[in-house]
Parts: structure tokens; sequence; C-alpha cells
């Protein structure tokens, strides 16, 4: 194969992925065709691995690197050596066994793409783990994996089980590596780059730097997380509602070696002081023992594994805190002899699982009559685990046991850790015991649905394999593992490799001795308390204190209680409350640095004094305040008065030599005030007398005055940074640019409408797109907007009018209305033709003189309105369809296009040109492409304005749907007239 | 306005008759407004304003920029005949609704049938409706 090791990487890393999309759509039956694809693309990563191994070997490193941000240090960099080779082997040859395992294993009712896309999109996360040379990269892998953990556990998601437990390992895990990216950048600040070459190579930087202790937690805390160390082991014993294969991939093989691998990775960079050693080795030393404890007193085959899972990555956790270069060797052994025997134990169990039905150890017995096989298979893998000599776990262990008499800090602890660890590792033995004998020994089992049989050659394939490695590796280590361990040892330890023996009798040392009290007395402790064993509820003292337990009741004060509790103390339903809340903040926010820097106001000359535009702004103020005083009661007038005060703004602006603002104003005002007038029909009517105060009111007159005092304040605020700025002289900002260019550059001498159609046209585009989602969201809401209780009847007027209507004989319902009406609609369907010419007139000369997209489209929209206050929503739909989505969409799409069309000219997105057209008769008329985007944005505009409109006018139908109410679209003539 | 020094005496004295004109008519309508007794007699006033008072001012600016610039400018024909048009609808919807008012209060049995009486706000809200922003 010639492929360059560069791109056997980028192969390796984006095969799993895109077989991950593959499977994903494949059928649902189609149990054989995921499994040949999952496992031939597992296969092929490990036969790449291979090929490139003679690149790694001897401290090499295979780099590929894509720049992405380069200005921010952040590149996409995969980087292969000699320890990530190796854990990118056992993660791809692991990966084909237990593909092979699950497609036997999984039953035909189960839906595979699923699980198949799953475990290949978990399998190229992992490699990306592995092979990632940035630091940030790395930490995306690694939730990843944890996203993939979280799917995979909840496979069979129809049991609370499986929910529960794949809600908790997503929780613990991602919140682990949400700390491990923090770490991480404090890292990177650190050594000022996430390269994990300049990483490795400034661990003296690292050690000495004031950050240091923060970054070492932080990191702990993602490593320790994924590996399921103390104190947040709880997640992985119920991460076993998962399939059986995939607690053998994720939660043995690989992902829980997640963290462990991290740790040995970092340790150059990181390791080396006081505090590694006491937080990873406690870590490691609690978690070893307690999950060797633990793991006696389960009765289900698969938490007994767990357990022990825990208690093996603590013991490499101990080891790589013990902080030793030898202390690594160890830990980087034990790493690959338990990801061997641990994958076959959980690929035996659930063999025994699926044979027998159940998996509780006080059901099962004497299985060794009906399943010689897969007994031996095993109880070779449970004496591996247990450290039996002759196995690849008596060589980790006895390599850890020697650590352990190694003086590190020569403290109590450290004395005693010697006869600590032999302890636990009586446990270890105990419990793999208790695992064989229960499940093999003794008599026929009883209780038992069906005959259990040996499973098929296929699914027994990937133990066999799995224990011959633990037996080849023990048997004759230097053939076997010899290489690997050096070649990854190389990778971390640089050339400096300390002298390891990995013979299997180094004579009679103190470590063999503490093998063979470990195996000892562990017999004897199974023995004992073998009965016990059985009745026993979980293991004495510790089965008061459950992790998940105390997970759960913190897990539901956070966030259910408490933030209940805040919500009722900060939240509320009512507008009041809230509006209050965001001015008081606001106001603060404000305020804030006023008092820090005082404020001042500038020495431009004022605006001189004149008599007519005081007196029309008196009569401004005079209708906002009057709106103010009236706005509780008589919303109807409150709103007139509204609309005076805006058009007193429009006035303003005509005055100050604005004209295009003037008109946009007086447009906008008249439909906000009629959609206003709409939406009063649903405001509850005022409460003549209250009921008798019950509670006692509280002072009213004191609510009063606060919030006039807040309204107070926040204008005088408002106006006071108003005219603070605008009493400075203008800082020379872009605005002479766009008056000196808008005919130049733009084609027009409206410098508004130029700046909002050429210049800005991309703030422009994304403007429009805003309006059209808050049209499309209004429409949205209040399509399942359902009135108040007291707003649901008919209006009064109508109501009345509907009665006498009724009441005459020559009358029926309705004819009040139309003889009011009569002249009226004629005038306002007269008009609509001349508004509409209006609405064109302006759009048209936009670009040179006031007007534009904008404001035509406003204009278009009365004209649309008037027809609806005319003749009712009935009659109006019936006789126009406006299909204001469609004006919407329609916009949007000119918009865009003229904005790529200028791409055809191999210009940017979005430049305009201009030039005359000679048209006969008419004469030369310029014509700028950018009135092809104004028609976009006036297309738009109409039809946002009319979405809007039609919402609120259709509750007024939707809310008299009963039988003949003609009267009903009348409705909201009734409101305007 | 600075381009008042500019004008000739005559169209300056017949702008400025036909303003203060518009502008007298427009403010005894309004008086009016605020004078008047019932509904009936208000709803009249303000109409003075709207018809004859917009009429004037639109011909003083007709003379105004006429006389200032090249040639006639006739825009303001359009503001009259569009607000002599609209004026009256808004008239006419008040009058029917006050008018069926009365009708109501005359009718003992259909006033027991509406719920409260319906005249209050009514009465209430038609005179600020009346000078409409369109």
């Amino acid at each position: 194969m010639t492929m360059p090791y560069e791109t056997i990487l980028i192969v390796v890393l984006v095969l799993p992925f895109a077989g991950s999309c593959l499977a994903a759509f494949l059928q649902s039956n189609a149990r054989n065709a995921e499994a040949w694809l999952a496992g031939a693309i597992s296969l092929i990563c490990l036969m790449l691995l291979v090929v490139s191994y003679p690149h790694i070997v001897n401290g090499g490193v295979i780099r590929h690197t894509v720049e992405w941000v380069p200005e921010l240090g952040l590149n996409f960099y995969l980087r292969m050596d000699g320890f990530a080779w190796v854990l990118a082997a056992l993660i791809a040859s692991i990966g084909f066994l237990v593909v092979l395992y699950a497609r036997y294993y999984l039953s035909p009712q189960d839906p595979v793409p699923r699980f198949f896309s799953f475990l290949l999109a978990f399998m190229g996360a992992m490699l990306g783990i592995v092979l990632s040379g940035n630091l940030i990269q790395l930490v995306f892998f690694w939730e990843l994996t944890s996203l993939f953990s979280f799917l995979l556990i909840g496979y069979w998601y129809q049991t609370a089980q499986a929910r529960d437990g794949a809600r908790m390992a997503l929780i613990v895990t991602s919140a682990g590596g949400f700390c491990l990216f923090a770490g991480i950048l404090i890292l990177g600040h650190i050594v000022g780059s996430y390269d994990l070459d300049r990483v490795l190579a400034s661990g003296d930087k690292i050690r000495a730097h004031s950050f240091y202790i923060p970054a070492l937690v932080l990191i702990l805390l993602g490593a320790l997380t994924k590996s399921a160390q103390f104190p947040f082991h709880f997640w992985l014993p119920q991460a076993m509602a998962a399939p059986t294969p995939v607690s053998a991939y994720l939660h043995s093989a690989t992902m829980v070696k997640g963290g462990v691998f991290l740790l040995v990775r970092l340790w150059p960079a990181l390791g080396g002081t006081n505090e590694w050693l006491w937080l990873v080795g406690s870590a490691g030393l609690i978690s070893f023992i307690l999950g060797a404890f633990i793991a006696l007193f389960q009765q289900d085959m698969k938490g007994l594994l767990a357990y022990s899972t825990i208690s093996h990555l603590g013991l490499i956790t101990l080891l790589i805190g013990l902080d030793s270069p030898l202390a690594q060797v160890a830990a980087i052994f034990h790493l690959m002899n338990h990801a061997t025997f641990k994958a076959s134990l959980f690929m035996a169990a659930g063999i025994i699982d699926h044979e027998t039905g159940t998996r509780d150890l006080r059901r099962l017995s004497g299985l060794r009559r009906f399943m010689p096989i897969t007994a031996t298979l095993a109880m070779v893998a449970a004496a591996a685990m247990a450290g039996v000599p002759l196995l690849n776990g008596f060589l980790s262990k006895e390599m850890f046991f020697a650590q352990t008499i190694e003086t590190h800090d020569n403290s109590l602890l450290d004395q005693a850790l010697p006869y600590i660890v032999t302890m636990a590792s009586m446990f270890t033995v105990a419990y793999s015991l208790r695992f064989i004998a229960e499940v093999f020994f003794g008599p026929p089992p009883r209780e038992l649905s069906r005959t259990p049989h040996e499973p098929p050659f296929l699914m027994r394939f990937p133990v066999g394999l799995l224990v011959l490695a633990c037996l080849l590796v023990g048997i004759v280590p230097g053939l076997t593992i010899g290489p690997l361990l050096r070649t990854a040892l190389h990778a971390v330890l640089g050339d400096a490799i300390p002298t390891y023996s990995l013979a299997i009798w180094h004579g009679l040392t103190p470590e063999f001795l503490m093998s063979l009290v470990a195996i000892s007395g562990g017999v004897a402790i199974y023995l004992t308390f073998r009965s016990y064993l059985l009745v026993a509820e979980g293991p004495p003292l510790l089965r008061y204190i459950q992790g998940q337990r105390i997970f759960d009741r913190v897990l539901v004060a956070v966030s259910w209680q408490f933030a209940r509790r805040l919500e009722e103390l900060l939240g509320t339903r009512r507008l009041q409350p809230q509006l209050q809340l965001l001015f008081c903040a606001a106001l603060l926010v404000g305020l804030a640095p006023m008092f820090a820097h005082g404020i001042e106001f500038g020495g431009e000359a004022r605006t001189s004094f004149n008599v007519a535009f005081a007196l029309i702004w008196a009569i401004g103020c005079a209708c906002a305040l009057a709106a103010a005083y009236q706005g509780k009661f008589h919303r109807f007038a409150a709103l007139i008065f509204v609309g005076g005060a805006g058009l007193v703004t429009c006035v303003s602006f005509v005055w100050l030599a604005a004209p295009d603002l003037a008109l946009t104003q007086l447009v906008v005002e008249t439909v906000t005030t009629v959609l206003l007038l709409l939406g009063l029909r649903w405001l509850p009517k005022r409460i003549e007398k209250f009921p008798a105060a019950d509670p006692p009111e509280r002072d009213s007159s004191w609510r009063r005055f606060r919030d006039i005092g807040i309204a107070t304040a926040f204008g005088a605020g408002l106006g006071a940074l108003a005219y603070a700025v605008m009493t400075r002289a203008e800082p020379d900002s872009i605005a002479r640019f766009f008056v000196e260019n808008a005919y130049a550059l733009g084609g027009g001498t409206n410098i508004v409408n130029v700046i909002l159609v050429d210049f800005r046209a991309f703030d422009t585009f994304g403007e429009i797109t805003v309006l059209g989602i808050v049209a499309l969201t209004v429409y949205a809401l209040l399509r399942r907007f359902r009135p108040a209780a007291e707003s649901i009847s008919v209006p009064e007027q109508q109501h009345s009018q509907d009665l006498y209507d009724e009441a005459q004989p020559t009358r029926e319902k309705g004819d009040t209305l139309r003889s009011a009406m009569t002249i009226p609609r004629l005038m306002m369907a007269l008009l609509f033709p001349v508004i509409c010419t209006t609405a064109i007139f302006l759009l048209l000369r936009g670009h040179d003189l006031p007007g534009g997209g904008f404001v035509a489209g406003i204009t278009m929209a009365v004209a649309f309105i008037l027809q609806y206050v005319a003749r009712g929503t009935t009659w109006t739909e019936e006789h126009l369809r406006i299909l204001p989505v469609h004006w919407m969409g329609a916009g949007l799409l000119i918009t865009a296009c003229v904005g790529a069309a200028a791409w055809l000219f191999e210009r940017p997105f979005l430049s305009s040109s201009f030039s005359y057209l000679e048209v006969p008769w008419i004469g030369s008329i310029p014509l700028a492409s950018a009135l092809l985007f104004d028609i976009g944005v006036f297309a738009l505009v109409v039809g946002a304005t009319v979405l809007m409109l039609i919402a609120i006018a259709h509750q007024t139908v939707r809310s008299h749907r009963t039988p003949s109410s003609r009267a009903s679209a009348a409705s909201p003539t009734a409101e305007v007239g | 306005m600075s381009a008042a020094g500019e004008l000739s005496a005559l169209p300056a004295v017949l702008t400025a008759v036909f303003l203060v004109s518009g502008a007298a008519v427009t403010l005894v309508g309004a008086l009016g407004l605020l004078r008047l007794r019932t509904f009936y007699e208000r709803v009249h006033a303000p109409t003075l304003g709207t018809t004859l008072g917009t009429a004037f001012i639109a011909i003083a600016s007709m003379i105004y920029f006429s006389a200032l610039g090249t040639g006639p400018v006739l825009h303001e024909l359009l503001i009259i005949v569009l607000v002599i048009t609209t004026t009256p609808i808004g008239l006419m919807i008040l009058v029917n609704a006050a008018l069926f008012r009365d009708k109501l209060e005359n009718d003992g049995a259909l006033q027991r049938h509406a719920k409260d009486g319906i005249a209050d706000p009514l009465l209430d809200k038609g005179a600020p409706q009346e000078p409409r922003a369109e």
C-alpha cells in the first residue's frame, strides 16, 4: 500500500464516521449487512494502523495538520505516536470483535442500524481522542464519546433503567468534559498553545505557573469522571443497562480508558508534583479498594464486572499517580491487559445472559456442564483478572506491587501502601472466584426458563481470541506484548525508558509473595463468606451511601426544587413586574457608569428657540402624558393620544428636514394604531366594582408613585443621555462617506435609501429576514392563542346590534352594521387602487427622493388593512387572495437573487450597479439593481405586515365560529369604525 | 421658510391671506368642538377644519411654491381631494353609532337585554376620535 502515512491518519479517523452515516440508512432488519459494514470498517482501520506501525516504532510520530484558524493557534492536527497507536489498535481490534459479537447478541427485533451507526460513530470519536494533536480538538472528541455513550446506553430506551443510566452517564461525563475543557483552556493559556507537542515540552513552565493547581484539578475532574473514579464512579454500574457489547466495548475496554489515557498523556506535562501524587493517587487507591470491595457483594454479573472495572481503573490511576516512569510502564501495561480480559468477561457474561435469560449470580449455577467451552474461556479470563500466574493480569499486577513497595514521599500512607493494596487484591481474587464458582460450578440451575447451551461459534469466537491474547501475553510476554509496550513507552517517556523485565519468573521477590498472599487470602475470604455473600443485600455500611442516590437527590434539588424556588422568587407571569424588573435593571446599568465617571454635556451650539416648534412639542408631550394617564382604564383614549404623540414626532422630522423619516413614521404610526385597535378587542374590560378587598388591598397610591418614579427616572436618564450625545461635536464617522458617495457609488440621491439598499444592503437583508421571522412567530403564537374567558364573547356593541336587528321583523342580523358601513365601504374600496398606486410610486422614486421599499410596503399593507376593515375578514379573503407568506418568500428570494447575481459579474455578494435606460416617450430613466433589491424589501414588508394583521383578524373569526354567525366577519369593523 | 424674502408682493399677500384664513377656519372648528353641547352638533364643527381649512392652506401652499419655483405646483390638489373624500367616512361611522345608541336608549326592552348601558363609552370616546391620523 503506497498511501502516505498522513493520509492514513485521516482515513482512519473519517472512515468510522462515514460508516456510521451509511449504517444509519440501511434497513432496520439488515443485521448481516450492518455487521459486515462495521466489521469491515474496523478491520480496515486496524490494517491501516498495522501498515503504519513501522513509522512510529522508534519514537516516530506521524503528523497531519489542516489549517483551520491559524490566527488563533487552532489547527486540525492529527498526531500518532506509539502510545496513540497502541490505543488506536486496541480500539479498532476490540471494536471488530465487539461488532462480531453484537451480530449474534442483538435480537432480530432490535433496530440494528441505530446500534451500529452509534457504535461506529463512537469508534470514530474514540480514535479522534487518541489521535488528536490539538487539545481543543481532543476535548471535542471527548464530548462526542460522552454523547455516543449516552445514546448507546439508552439503546433500549423503552426501559426506565436504560434511560436513567444513560442520563446519569451523560450528565456526569459531560460535566467532567466541561471541566476538562476549562482546564485545557487554562493549560493553553499557560503554554500559549494547544499543540500537544508544545504542551508536553513545557512541563516545567506549567508546574511553576500559579494556575497549575486549577488547571490540574479541572483536568483531573474530566479524567476521573470519564474513567469512573471515586467519587464519580457511580455512573458506571448504572450504565450496565446498555446492551452487553456496549458494556464490553465502551465501559470496559475503551471509553473509560479515555480518562487514564489522558492522565498518561499529560503526565509529562502535569505530573511530578505532590499535588499530582496525592490527588491522582488517592482517587485511584480509593477506587481500587472500594470497587473491589463492592464488587464482591454484587449479585448481578454485569454489576460485579462494572465495579471490578472501577477497581482496575483505580489500580491504573493509582499507578499513574505514583509518579515514576516505572509506574507508567505498569499503568500502560495493565491498561492493555485489562482491556483484553475484561472485554472477554463482559462478552462471556452476555453469552450467559443470552442463553439463560438471567444475570443473577444467585439463580445461576453449574453452567459448566451446559457450556463447557464458554466456561473454560471465562475461567481463564477471570483468572487473569485475579492475577493468577501465567496470565497477563499476573504480570502487570506484579509490576504494580513492585511499584507500591517503592518509597514515594515516605508518609504513613506510603509505608502502608503495600499492605493496603494486597488487602484490596484479596477482594479482587475473591470476586473473580465468586463469579466463576457461582456461575459455572455447583448443582445444575433449577429456576431457568430454558435449558442453556453453547452459543454459536462466531459469538464465542471474540471471547476465545481475547482469552488467547491473555494466555500468550501471560506465557511469552517478551515475544508478544514486549515490542508494543516498548513502542508505547517510547512515546510517553522519550528515550529515558527505565529498565523493566517482562519475565514471568523473577525469583522469590516481595511482589511475588504479595501475589501469593492475595490469591490465598482471596480464596479464604470467598470460602468463609460464601453463604453470607449470597444473601447479603449489598456491602455492609456502604450500602447506605449510594452514589447514584446522592446524585439523583442533587439532580432533583438543582433541576427541580431549586429551579422552582428561583422561579417563584424571580419569575412571574404578570407583565408589570417583569417590565419593572427590566427597567430597574436597565436603569442601574445605565446609572453605574454615570456615577463612576460622571456625565458631561458637550458645548455644541443649541438649536435656536422657535415658538411654533415648542408649541407642537407641548402638544406632543401633553399627548404622551395623557396616554399614560388614560392607559389604565381608557385604553382606547390612550391609544388615540399615543397616535397624537406619534404625529408630533412626524412633524418634528419634517421640521428637522428628514422627510424620509417623517414618511416612514407616518405610515408606521397608522399601521401600529390599527393593529393595536384590533388587539384591544382581546383585553379584559374594566372591573367596575371590586369584590370586597380580601385580603385587604395594599395601598395602591404607593405603587403608583413608585411606578411614576421608575418611569420618570428612566425617561430622564434617556433624555440626559441623548442630550449629552447631541451636544457633542460629531465624531468623524462614516456618515460623511455616505453623503459624499451616495450618488457617485450608489447612483441615488436619497442617501438614506442608498445606504439601506446599497452600502448596507447586507444589514438590510438580515433585517428583513428578522422581520419575516417575527411575523411568522407572531402568527405561530396567535394561532394557538386562546383569549381570556371574559373576552371570548361577542363585543357588547355587536351584541346589542344583533339583538336589535333580531327584534325588528323587517331586519336580519347584521343589518345595522351593513347600513352604517354602506358608503364607507364604497369609499374604502375605491381608495384601494389609489393607495396601491401611491405605494408603487413611493417604491419607484425611493432611490432618489423620499420613499423606498419599506415605506411602500407598509403603505401597500394599509391598502389591505382598509379592505379588511371595510368588508370584514371573511368577505375580503373570499374576494382577495393575499397569500402573505408567498409575498414574504418572494421578497427574500428576490433580495437573495439580486445579491447573488453580483457573483455572475464576479463581484462580491450584493454589489449593485446602475445605468440609464432609454424608454421611448418617457426618456432616459435611471435604473439601479438596487431597485430590484428594494422590490424584494417591499414584498417582504407587505407580507410580514399583512400576516400579522391576518393573525389578529382571524382570532375574531375563530372565536365566533359558531353555527350561522355571519356577523363574525364584521367584528374588526366594529372595532375600528 | 428662508426663501420667503425672495417672493414678490402679490403672491406673498395671497399666500398670507389663504394661510391665515385656513388657520382661522380650523380654529373656529376646534372652538366649536369645545363649545357645542350635543354630540350631533359637535360632530359638525371639526369638519370645518378638515374641509375648508385644509383647502385654504393647500391653496396657500400652491401659490407659495408656484411663485418660488419655475412652474405651477399642483400636488396639493391631491391632498384636497383625498381629505374631502375620506373625512366623511369617519363622520358617517360616528354618527351611525350615535344614532344606534339613541335608538337603543329609547327601546327599554332591548336595553334590558343588552347587559350594561353602552352609551357611556361611546360618549367618552366620540370626541377625540374625530381628528383622525389618516
